[in-house]
């Protein structure tokens, strides 16, 4: 049965989210909802605009800058609570619930249509569903290029060092005088940074740099 | 005894960079056989830059660098996204470790590495600077 993932979008979204969401089919997931979403749904239209405002903003700033941030999302999260004297447990579980959309829409590419139709099926009021929407659509290009930069890389290349100079002599040789290129490159390997270290003759150095245009020409007709 | 003798005189000649005949030719002592000093001279000379260049391959130094080969892949999809359309570069430097450790086996090993677009050209920015200072020092 086909999914209606690409409802008719370019009407206007209002007809196509509608009919989706009279469906039960959602955009940003194929599998079930938990139970507890609907419940937590309710309680958020509890909220005034205000307050469901805030909120949105206090987790739009977390998914742009979810690594470093975890703490300062918590901690925004509980003067949120106490702010708005709600506890915090339940204030959490709405969180959970709420983060379950932008995650699968930002998977799959959702237009902010898309987004505002799956919180009404999912029982938020259409005002609430509307400005997260709105700030979904600010917000994605953000986080796609995040998401992007998260993609796997195998031996990322994070820095690279140079130095060149000239041997001067050795045990075997009095005079040298031949010139030498050191580079040095740091590796990202898992989760360590390694460092490899390579020597390279002056014609060995210009034909990296005419291979690595090359790359860069390939590259480019790419983007 | 002569063997080592011999090589003394070669690793001499060699290491002082001696590379005409009478330089040679004064190294024997004064009544030396006469023909036996040229031939020798002879000899030398003919092998000089072969032992040279050898030596300087075999000099000390950090790894190597003794190949390398690349690759553009297209990045589809991920955990994160499901689609995209993202060009990345492979990278592979085979890496000898430093001969003068290894002698006659010498240790080959191969590092792949990736790269995006932003970490070429910045790389590439680094290539150039070095390639502008290589020859500054030419041009002196």
């Amino acid at each position: 049965m086909l999914r209606l993932r690409r409802a008719p979008a370019p009407g206007p979204g209002g007809a196509g989210g509608a009919a989706a969401a009279a469906m039960g089919l959602l955009n940003f997931t194929r599998d079930p909802v938990p139970e507890a979403v609907s419940g937590d749904m309710h309680n958020l239209n509890q909220l005034s605009a205000q307050q469901f405002s805030a909120l949105t903003e206090i987790l739009f700033r977390f998914l742009i800058e979810p690594k470093e941030q975890v703490e300062r999302f918590l901690t925004q999260l509980s003067d949120f609570a106490t702010m708005n004297k709600i506890s915090l447990g339940p204030l959490k579980n709405i969180v959970k619930s709420i983060l379950l959309v932008p995650n699968g829409a930002l998977k799959r590419n959702l237009s902010s249509e898309q987004v505002r139709a799956d919180f009404i099926a999912l029982g938020l009021s259409e005002e609430k569903a509307s400005y997260f929407a709105e700030q979904w659509k600010v917000n994605s290009p953000t986080l796609t290029r995040l998401a992007v930069g998260q993609t796997l890389m195998i031996n990322q290349l994070v820095d690279m060092e140079w130095k060149f100079g000239v041997t001067a002599g050795s045990s075997e040789l009095e005079k040298v005088g031949s010139i030498f290129l050191q580079l040095k490159l740091v590796i990202k390997k898992g989760s360590q940074m390694e460092n490899v270290y390579i020597e390279l003759t002056l014609p060995q150095f210009y034909s990296f740099l005419h291979e690595m245009e090359r790359v860069k020409t390939s590259l480019e007709s790419f983007s | 005894q002569l063997v080592s003798a011999l090589h003394n005189l070669t690793r001499h000649v060699v290491y002082r960079g001696l590379t005409r005949a009478e330089d040679i030719l004064s190294l024997f002592p004064e009544n030396f056989h006469q023909n036996l000093k040229n031939l020798l001279t002879k000899i030398i000379l003919e092998n000089i830059s072969a032992w040279r260049n050898e030596a300087q391959a075999s000099q000390i130094s950090l790894p190597r660098l003794l190949d390398m080969d690349w690759r553009v892949d297209i990045k589809t999809s991920s955990d994160s996204i499901s689609r995209m359309a993202v060009p990345t570069c492979l990278l592979q430097l085979k890496i000898q470790e430093d001969v003068a450790l290894c002698g006659n086996s010498p240790v080959v090993s191969a590092l792949t590495v990736e790269l995006s677009k932003e970490t070429l050209d910045t790389m590439l920015e680094g290539l150039g600077r070095i390639r502008d200072q290589l020859s500054a020092v030419a041009n002196k």
